[in-house]
């Protein structure tokens, strides 16, 4: 015969309210960001941060990971479209900035074009031969690798797309260098540079970049009596429950800072593709 | 009761958020009374002003003695005008028009007040009826006064009788705990 015990009070199970079980987060430690993204960025993800001219989206990148290798990681960045020796110069400006981040080889800074030469893939049609795109992440595989990076933003993947031959190596190209990042558990932001014609913006120039992607975060300009306000949204982002309303983008003597846009503040005719 | 009995009353009693409408003769007397008061209680505060260059209270507060040490700004008007804007207790938003940035450097502010508790002024809710919609001024009043009620300062929002619409005066009594004017006649 069962005997029911008694005085056998049940074990209390913690329970996320959004059921699942939550992955682990790389933490921007941005102000805000990481509460509209609850907790961070998934570790492995390999993030489409996107967006016009004057949006803010290198200075978030550059944050990331100054804020990654404060807090112990060795991060990377990788210039395609300006000499790394400028934009370090303009992130010296920043509070956040700490040269020394540098040369303890926390925060690693590499030129396309050096490594590009290096290989030995700099065309001059500026175009990438199969054989090119295999060296070229062949080259950040390694990079990734031996420097043990766990953060690295590539400035801009747009550049990089320019120079593969069409969608379908465009496609390729990012399918297979998140796959190589996310199985060294390194989190990514590829830098996408998009326009906005007649009031649409897209995610990316050649359109495919959001769909290999496993995160997008779109920064943009909304225009309210005539003055520029920078913003900032969480389109997708695999294995997080994230907030997907637009927010308000600040610099701030202490780095970039995120608040909800008010609803009514906003220009609602935007539309995105 | 005088508006400065009633607003100290207000504190002893626990509210959390008030409004305080002053008649156009008294704002500037009486608002510069209210935030002496509180600093000489060794409260910290955040002056948030929308009409006049924080340098412009600043100055009024040393003629009367106030205690500034631990006292900073929220500047939103400043920048507009092309004043003075190097002062380093003060935060100055480029436009009257970025009203998310008000609730930014409130909290970027909080992390330097020295004191254990503060207060907030806004000075004027009224005063940013020049520079934005009337949804919009009401969608970020609102946000305004949650968000303030959430961080457990004591804060209050000065409007200007004269200039407070019944709409504004309406909205303002439903929002905060205690709609303070002058009752002596």
């Amino acid at each position: 015969m069962i005997v029911a015990e008694e005085n056998v009070k049940p074990k209390r199970v913690m329970l996320d309210p959004r059921g699942g079980r939550p992955r682990e987060k790389s933490k921007t430690y941005i102000e805000g960001l990481d509460r509209i993204l609850n907790g961070g960025i998934p570790i492995g993800n390999t993030t489409l941060l996107a967006g016009t001219v004057g949006s803010g989206k290198t200075t978030l990148a550059m944050e990331y990971l100054i804020n990654g290798a404060k807090n112990g990681e060795t991060t990377c960045y990788i210039s395609v479209t300006e000499p790394s020796s400028k934009m370090l110069e303009n992130l010296r400006t920043y509070g956040f900035f700490d040269d020394s981040l540098v040369t303890e080889g926390k925060l690693n800074v590499f030129d396309l074009g050096i490594i590009n030469d290096r290989l030995g893939v700099e065309r001059l049609d500026g175009s990438y031969t199969s054989k090119d795109m295999e060296a070229l992440l062949g080259a950040f595989e390694d990079i990734v690798d031996e420097l043990q990076i766990t953060r690295l933003v590539i400035d801009s993947i747009t550049a990089i797309c320019y120079q593969l031959p069409d969608k379908g190596a465009i496609r390729n190209f990012i399918f297979r260098l998140g796959q190589f990042l996310a199985t060294f558990g390194c989190t990514t932001m590829l830098i996408s540079e998009t326009v906005v014609d007649a009031r649409t913006q897209t995610y990316s120039i050649f359109g495919v970049e959001e769909a290999v992607a496993d995160g997008v975060i779109l920064m943009g300009n909304v225009q309210r009596q005539g003055d520029l306000l920078r913003t900032l949204q969480v389109v997708k982002m695999r294995g997080a429950k994230h907030s997907r309303s637009r927010q308000l983008v600040e610099l701030t003597p202490i780095g970039l800072s995120i608040v909800p846009l008010l609803k009514w503040g906003q220009d609602t005719g935007q539309v995105f593709t | 009761m005088s508006i400065l009995k009633q607003v100290v009353a207000s504190i002893k009693e626990g509210d959390a958020l008030t409004t305080v409408a002053l008649n156009s003769d008294d704002y500037r007397p009486t608002s510069i009374e209210i935030v002496k008061h509180l600093l000489s209680k060794k409260l910290g505060g955040i002056y948030i002003t929308t009409t006049r260059p924080s340098g412009s209270i600043i100055a009024d507060l040393k003629k009367v003695k106030a205690d500034l040490g631990d006292l900073y700004f929220v500047d939103m008007i400043s920048l507009t005008v092309g004043g003075e804007t190097e002062d380093p207790r003060t935060m100055f938003i480029e436009s009257p028009t970025m009203l998310e940035s008000v609730l930014l450097n409130i909290g970027l502010l909080e992390r330097r007040i020295k004191s254990k508790r503060h207060f907030v002024m806004f000075d004027s809710v009224n005063g940013l009826t020049i520079y934005s919609e009337k949804r919009v001024l009401k969608e970020f009043i609102n946000v305004l006064a949650n968000t303030m009620r959430l961080r457990k300062s004591y804060t209050m929002m000065i409007t200007v009788e004269e200039q407070t619409s019944d709409a504004l005066a309406s909205m303002l009594k439903t929002l905060t705990d205690r709609y303070i004017e002058n009752t002596d006649g």
